[in-house]
């Protein structure tokens, strides 16, 4: 991870932007060296888009469970069904 | 063998001969903790209003009897209430009113569930990056909820689960009251209020289903609404209070008057009754407004009183409106002293439970005989 990215990631932590930190996540998975380490942002990215009821947790979610990392979560289960 | 306890076996006697609770169940932590599995966790308790939660995602976390709930409006647009802890280490999950947006992450270890209470993400629980575990399955760890019931916008809780269905439960005053079984809105942020009286929560209780004290503690209703025209109602195990004959509208200064509810029958033109349902909720109903109050026991010596007012239509008119809430809240503050000043009077060695009228305190008695029966009842399946 770059320092600027790093100390974007921080600043977004401090102030609770949790649009900010779904963006900063993804985009340091997307800089990872290896799958462990993508696979760690990825599941922050994903973790702080479920808590804002971001679109973008389906992506990162089917992201996760193609690396094997997460499971398909039954369509009740999301927190955006109705 | 059940070993009848004679205090409680006193209190059981019929009004004319009866004694009330002793001093112990208003200033003992034990018997506070007693109370809160016999009075409340084993029958249906109100916990809220569903006002609390008017839009979906809106979070109350609310600590009841010293247990930490959580009131929510699901995406489904369902109210539940749920035990405010994560599955994984019972960490607080909600600290302070809030809309979840999407989903409710464990500020720990971000644990996440739907509004619904679904768990929904487990994040790193199978090591770093790796969000499943084989041992671990995530559709056994939801939210613990609470079985709960709206009914004139209170939440109810069944904190121990095996209640009879709440319109069993409730059948007599639904029946009584099923006049009011219709659309009713709550005022909004200018009709209700909170007030926290130094009192066990059973002596607002008391206080509230007696006419007794009216002409006493609230002398401005005495100008029409005198002593003889109230009359007591009492449904054994259930709830107690008192009706009114002469219950007049509030008029604005231009005339103004609140709708009525609709298809009343004529004995609503000038009555009215105020009832508290067994434990903890006190309700009254007018031809053109209603009212509920959510007693919250704060320990055994102070009491959090939720008070919201409703009206028949959406739209009311705003001076009336306010002026309705300012009058409740005045009669409801004029009875604070009674209360606080009987919760110090159960500092008296010498008193011993009191004496009823046997003329005037059946609905008081009624709900010190529910009390006590209860908790014979549960001391003898302990």
């Amino acid at each position: 991870m770059t320092r600027t990215l790093d100390t974007a990631l921080l600043r977004a932590h401090a102030v609770g932007d949790l649009a900010a930190l779904v963006a900063l996540y993804h985009e340091a998975a997307m800089q990872a060296e290896d799958e462990d380490c993508a696979g760690f942002y990825l599941t922050h990215a994903y973790v702080f888009a479920l808590e804002r009821g971001d679109a973008r947790s389906d992506l990162l979610r089917a992201e996760l469970v193609r690396l094997g990392r997460d499971s398909i979560a039954p369509p009740e289960a999301a927190p955006n069904a109705a | 063998m059940t070993v009848i306890d004679p205090i409680l076996a006193d209190v059981q006697k019929p009004t004319s001969q009866a004694r009330g609770l002793p001093n112990a169940h208003y200033t003992d932590p034990d018997k506070f903790a007693e109370e809160r599995d016999a009075l409340f966790g084993a029958g249906w308790a109100g916990l809220a209003v569903a006002s609390d939660v008017p839009e979906t995602g809106d979070a109350v976390p609310i600590t009841f009897l010293d247990i930490p709930l959580l009131l929510i409006r699901g995406r489904d647009n369902v109210v539940r209430v749920f035990q405010n802890i994560c599955r994984h280490r019972g960490m607080i999950l909600v600290e302070a009113p809030r809309r979840i947006e999407g989903a409710i992450r464990c500020p720990y270890h971000s644990w996440c569930y739907s509004t619904r209470g679904q768990l929904v993400a487990t994040p790193h629980v199978g090591g770093p990056g790796f969000n499943t575990h084989s041992d671990l399955d995530r559709s056994t760890l939801g939210l613990i909820e609470v079985r709960s019931h709206v009914w004139r916008d209170v939440v109810w809780v069944n904190m121990s689960g095996n209640a009879p269905a709440f319109e069993e439960a409730m059948a007599d005053v639904i029946a009584r009251w099923s006049d009011f079984e219709q659309p009713m809105h709550h005022g909004g942020t200018d009709s209700q209020f909170t007030l926290t009286v130094e009192s066990n929560w059973k002596l607002a209780v008391e206080n509230y289903c007696e006419s007794y004290h009216l002409p006493w503690v609230h002398p401005g209703l005495n100008s029409y609404s005198r002593l003889e025209d109230h009359y007591n109602i009492e449904i054994d195990g259930l709830t107690s209070g008192q009706g009114t004959l002469v219950y007049r509208q509030l008029t604005g200064k231009a005339g103004q008057r609140f709708a009525d509810f609709t298809g009343l029958d004529d004995k609503w033109e000038a009555g009215a009754e105020y009832l508290a349902i067994y434990p903890n909720v006190l309700l009254g109903v007018h031809r053109d407004h209603a009212f509920a109050i959510v007693l919250r026991p704060d320990g055994p010596t102070r009491t959090q009183e939720h008070v919201h007012l409703y009206y028949a239509t959406a739209d009311t008119d705003a001076e009336l409106r306010e002026t309705n809430a300012r009058q409740w809240k005045e009669v409801f503050e004029e009875d604070i002293f009674v209360v606080e000043g009987m919760q110090r009077g159960r500092r008296a060695p010498g008193f011993d439970g009191g004496r009823f009228s046997p003329a005037m305190d059946g609905p008081t008695h009624c709900f010190h005989r529910w009390a006590a029966t209860r908790i014979a009842q549960r001391r003898a399946s302990a």
